[in-house]
């Protein structure tokens, strides 16, 4: 399409049929519903694919790394590798992405003549790692703190108000760098900063479910019936609390990636000799932009994980119909 | 102005000063936390993790490190409050002296990239509107899709690759041609002797940190050929930082542009015979548009993170790569104070929204 | 000589589903200040008629026969240009919300001026701001708000929905249309204020000699303004008369049980007689007579073939009983 057409197009304000969604009726939950609806539509399924590769990968290499470590046998990390991610091998330094040696330099070796590859598959499993476990506790602390808050109300409420306020004033990256530098800048620090930087928007999140759910019907009724609050909170409000936070949650695992590769970036986290996707990127700065492999591609790694988990949140969001965020 | 509009205005000021004060307590819970102990705590201040313990007593002496914490919080805001962050390790002068000449270079960059970012995000988001459902708004869904799973980084390597190294059109790094001078900084103010005393000082301040980023100080100073290579070096940095954010403001205009066309005053709007660019991009998109003044905010804490990355990459000395440096040196004192300072301007940069928003909307300032 | 003569109309939504036919074979005129109240639930193309002779539809409807002869001109074919021009002064329509149909940013008196100039300008007259003001002025008067003034500045959402629907209503006398086509405009009102803006319109209908499509589903509240009364049912015309005609002795069975249905409190223990059945699927709708599914008076040919309309005197019913 010309550039003329698109202006023209853009100034006729000419909608289209609206390609409605055709969801089942009934109680959307269960993650059955979920699968078979996001299998039908192919983008989100070859996102889910690649989701599911990830994170099956990282629980494979993860275990691997983890047993090698533990007892010892640290070969086991790169045992299902190309190449050693993290043996030295000058002759092969700086060389560019080819087809020789398959799979081995697909993606070009850095300084030290490491594969790309490799060490890319030996730090999966950290991101996955701290993609999901950031964002689960996010979501149990951010739970705890939000429901209570918003069932109970009165100055509980107005001091976790307070408190997410002032979390969410400040913007992530900042804050989680502050911590983890304090905290002494290792791959434990960055979870623990991470955590604390997560839960609050849960917790405003659940609290809002929580009020609009507390002068709903079915929990007038259970009152009424002198059900006492902690059943009814955790029969009534955290079952219905949790459908829209789902959708949201598979697109935060996508935000901490981002954050954590960023912070990686700039040097806090694993640190080397170890791979980071975001550590590997500015590891190459120096060499840019004649070994632009070695900054890009960890760069265009991170950024399809992300894409695929981002359109599965967007697409469950669309499904549960109130979205929580633009 | 109404009182309303007035009490507005002073309750959403008012929410700013509370917000930071929480913001501060925040921020030092949390350094009380990681530190609990008067020796951590002067580990930190002591700006580099092997101190000998007799330069730690001193620190703890000087600092009064050993108070009782609510002593030292209030402390700590009044220090803050007097623009007291410490004394950088590395550059040996106060802290605010630092980031005071940094900030407003990387605020210039922040605001540029937001700008470039709102105006993208616009364009891409009516676009779309206008073309629910075909073609064009699927492209768009997925540029934006994928410009905001981006990670900044990469998004700046990319352009630095692309259009600075391979197509040569703009600089790659750098705040502007080293060869040119810099322009002089402003200095004596005619009309500042009419102000106050005191008031003076914090206005010259305030001056000379808003004339002294590139593009404003060569403008001030009428060094074209200055300015001309600021901009140069400005483009590739801001539009890296509005290309990783223009998704969100892309999204919500599309939503609000597409609710605001089906609204009943649309076709009344329609019945009285403006033409349909005079409704939908003047009706319609006016109050399109104000849910997107709330989300300004947002952005400009997304974009200052943003900021760090784009000038280690761009190599653009602002405040982002000063926080590099201290990352890398473990120079505590400067993160911290970076950190309250980031807070301050990401509280300032709400508090300019709702106000903005006030304006725009009458039904929130008008109860 | 008619304002607007619809002859034959079909117009068609495409949906995902699949076409939509939302007005089918639709045909009636409204003369000059008369009144015809369109009667019929959700769904039965009453709004789509509206929207349809101002050249409001939304994109993805289209008109797909007959004609639409609006003040002597043909809607359907119009170019886009010829149709902005018609909108506002040959025919002029309010919506139902009142909460959504003014722009929530601007003025009221902005608004109102606005709808005065762009009046001048299709025809062809000067716009002067102070003689604008002053017409403002009158019209609010006229609809019956004390203090114009007051409310001219203000904004919309400081206005109640009485309010707003009596500034909606002077916005088209600014405009001085032949014909008023009102959507629902007191659905959303409370029953007193909804009383008030009726007898409002009535008066104006006969002061300014303007005509009116009143689009309802109410048909006592249909009964109250209109001179005449169309019963429309999934797109089509079911049944046409003097208002008095129709209500008192109702023709077509869905008239009848519209009318039967209102529930007279009169009586404690006067039964309620809902209509049976539910609205038709209009992507399929049934075959033969629309209207058979729920029809007591049901007979074999209404399954098979669509009714014609026969009528004489200005009544026109569709039905199987009559012919």
């Amino acid at each position: 399409m010309g550039v003329k057409e698109i202006v023209k197009k853009f100034l006729g304000y000419r909608g289209t049929i609206p390609t409605a969604t055709v969801v089942k009726e009934g109680r959307l939950s269960g993650y059955r519903f979920y699968l078979d609806y996001l299998i039908k539509d192919k983008v989100a399924a070859v996102a889910l694919a690649i989701i599911t590769l990830f994170t099956a990968w990282s629980v494979v290499e993860g275990t691997l790394q983890y047993v090698g470590y533990a007892t010892r046998h640290r070969a086991l990390g790169w045992a299902l590798l190309p190449s050693n991610p993290i043996a030295l091998n000058f002759a092969a330094s700086l060389h560019p992405p080819s087809l020789s040696h398959f799979p081995v330099y697909i993606f070009g070796t850095n300084f030290s003549g490491e594969s790309i590859l490799s060490r890319l598959l030996y730090a999966a499993p950290k991101d996955a790692l701290a993609a999901y476990l950031v964002v689960f506790s996010g979501i149990i602390i951010g739970m705890l703190v939000g429901t209570f808050a918003g069932y109970f109300g009165g100055w509980a409420d107005e001091v976790l108000m307070r408190v997410t306020d002032a979390f969410l004033a400040l913007p992530g990256l900042v804050l989680a760098i502050a911590l983890s530098v304090l905290l002494g800048s290792g791959y434990n620090s960055v979870l623990i900063s991470l955590i604390l930087i997560w839960w609050p928007t849960y917790a405003r999140f659940f609290r809002a479910q929580a009020l609009s759910l507390k002068s709903r019907g079915f929990v007038e009724a259970s009152k009424l019936s002198g059900q006492n609050s902690l059943m009814i909170i955790l029969r009534h409000i955290f079952p219905n609390s949790v459908d829209p936070v789902i959708a949201y949650a598979a697109l935060d695992f996508g935000n901490v990636i981002l954050t954590y590769s960023t912070l990686a970036f700039l040097g806090i986290g694993i640190q080397p000799p170890y791979p980071e996707w975001g550590s590997m990127s500015s590891n190459g700065l120096p060499y840019f932009p004649q070994n632009w492999w070695w900054s890009i591609i960890p760069g265009l790694v991170i950024m399809t994980v992300v894409v695929c988990f981002t359109l599965i949140g967007d697409r469950m969001q669309d499904l549960i119909g109130g979205r929580l965020t633009y | 102005m109404q009182i309303s509009t007035l009490i507005y205005l002073v309750r959403r000021v008012i929410n700013a000063v509370v917000t930071l004060l929480l913001l501060i307590f925040l921020i030092f819970v949390l350094v009380h936390t990681i530190a609990p102990t008067p020796v951590a705590l002067a580990r930190i201040y002591c700006g580099s993790p092997h101190c000998p313990p007799a330069e730690l007593q001193v620190i703890i002496q000087q600092y009064g490190l050993s108070l009782p914490l609510p002593v030292q919080f209030a402390h700590y805001v009044v220090n803050i409050f007097h623009g007291n962050f410490g004394t950088d390790t590395l550059y040996k002068v106060p802290e605010l002296q630092v980031i005071g000449e940094l900030l407003p270079i990387t605020l210039e960059l922040v605001i540029t990239g937001l700008i470039f970012a709102v105006i993208i995000g616009l364009f891409t988001g009516s676009l779309a509107a206008a073309n629910r459902n075909n073609p064009v708004d699927y492209t768009v869904k997925a540029v934006y899709l994928v410009t905001w799973s981006a990670p900044v980084f990469l998004v700046g390597f990319i352009l630095q690759l692309f259009l600075a190294y391979e197509l040569k059109l703009l600089p790659p790094s750098g705040l502007a041609n080293p060869t040119l001078g810099n322009p002089s900084p402003v200095t004596g103010y005619p009309y500042l002797s009419v102000v106050p005393q005191p008031l003076q000082g914090w206005l010259s301040g305030l001056v000379r940190a808003i004339t002294s980023p590139p593009l404003i100080a060569a403008a001030v100073d009428g060094d074209w050929r200055f300015f001309v290579s600021a901009v140069h070096h400005l483009v590739l940095p801001a539009l890296a930082i509005a290309i990783t954010s223009f998704g969100v403001v892309t999204r919500l205009t599309r939503a609000s542009m597409i609710d605001a066309l089906d609204r009943d005053y649309v076709k009344l709007s329609f019945m009285k015979g403006l033409s349909k660019n005079r409704v939908v991009y003047g009706t319609a998109f006016r109050n399109a548009v104000i849910p997107i003044i709330t989300l300004i905010a947002l952005l400009f804490g997304f974009s200052t993170a943003g900021a760090v990355v784009i000038e280690d990459i761009f190599q653009y000395h602002g405040m982002g790569y000063f926080t590099v440096q201290a990352i890398y040196n473990l120079d505590y004192i400067a993160i911290l104070a970076i950190t309250i300072i980031v807070g301050i301007s990401v509280i300032a940069a709400n508090l300019v929204a709702d106000l903005l928003y006030g304006w725009a909307d009458p039904r929130v300032r008008l109860e | 000589m008619s304002v607007l003569k619809v002859k034959d109309l079909v117009v068609e939504y495409s949906t995902v589903y699949g076409v939509l036919r939302a007005i089918n074979h639709l045909s009636f005129e409204v003369g000059e200040a008369e009144s015809v109240g369109v009667v019929g639930e959700s769904g039965s193309g009453k709004s789509t008629l509206g929207l349809s002779v101002v050249r409001l539809l939304p994109p993805n409807a289209r008109y797909a026969g007959g004609s639409i002869i609006l003040d002597g001109q043909e809607v359907t074919r119009m170019s886009n240009s010829e149709a902005r021009r018609i909108r506002g002064t040959t025919a002029f329509m309010i919506f139902q919300d009142p909460l959504n149909s003014l722009n929530p940013v601007k003025k009221v008196s902005t608004q109102l001026l606005e709808a005065v100039e762009m009046r001048c300008k299709k025809l062809g007259e000067t716009y002067d701001v102070e003689k604008a003001t002053r017409e403002v002025v009158e019209k609010i008067r006229a609809v019956r708000i004390p203090d114009p003034e007051l409310i001219l500045e203000r904004y919309p959402h400081q206005l109640s929905g009485g309010q707003i629907q009596r500034v909606i209503i002077a916005m088209a006398l600014l405009m001085r249309p032949k014909l008023l086509i009102a959507d629902e405009p007191t659905s959303a009102l409370d029953v007193t204020i909804q009383a008030q803006v009726l007898k409002l319109m009535n008066d104006l209908k006969k002061e300014y000699g303007m005509s009116i499509m009143f689009i309802t589903h109410d048909i006592s509240v249909a009964y109250n303004i209109s001179d005449r009364i169309m019963v429309m049912y999934a797109g089509e015309l079911v049944e046409l008369g003097s208002a008095d005609g129709v209500i008192r002795s109702p023709m077509h069975p869905y008239a009848k049980a519209l009318i039967a249905s209102i529930p007279r409190g009169v009586m404690r223990d006067a039964p309620l007689e809902p209509i049976r059945g539910s609205p038709p699927n209009m992507i399929h709708p049934p075959s033969g007579c629309r209207f058979h599914p729920r029809c007591p008076f049901v007979m074999d040919v209404c399954r098979r073939e669509e009714p014609r309309e026969v009528g004489q005197d200005g009544r026109v019913v569709r039905c199987y009983l009559y012919g």
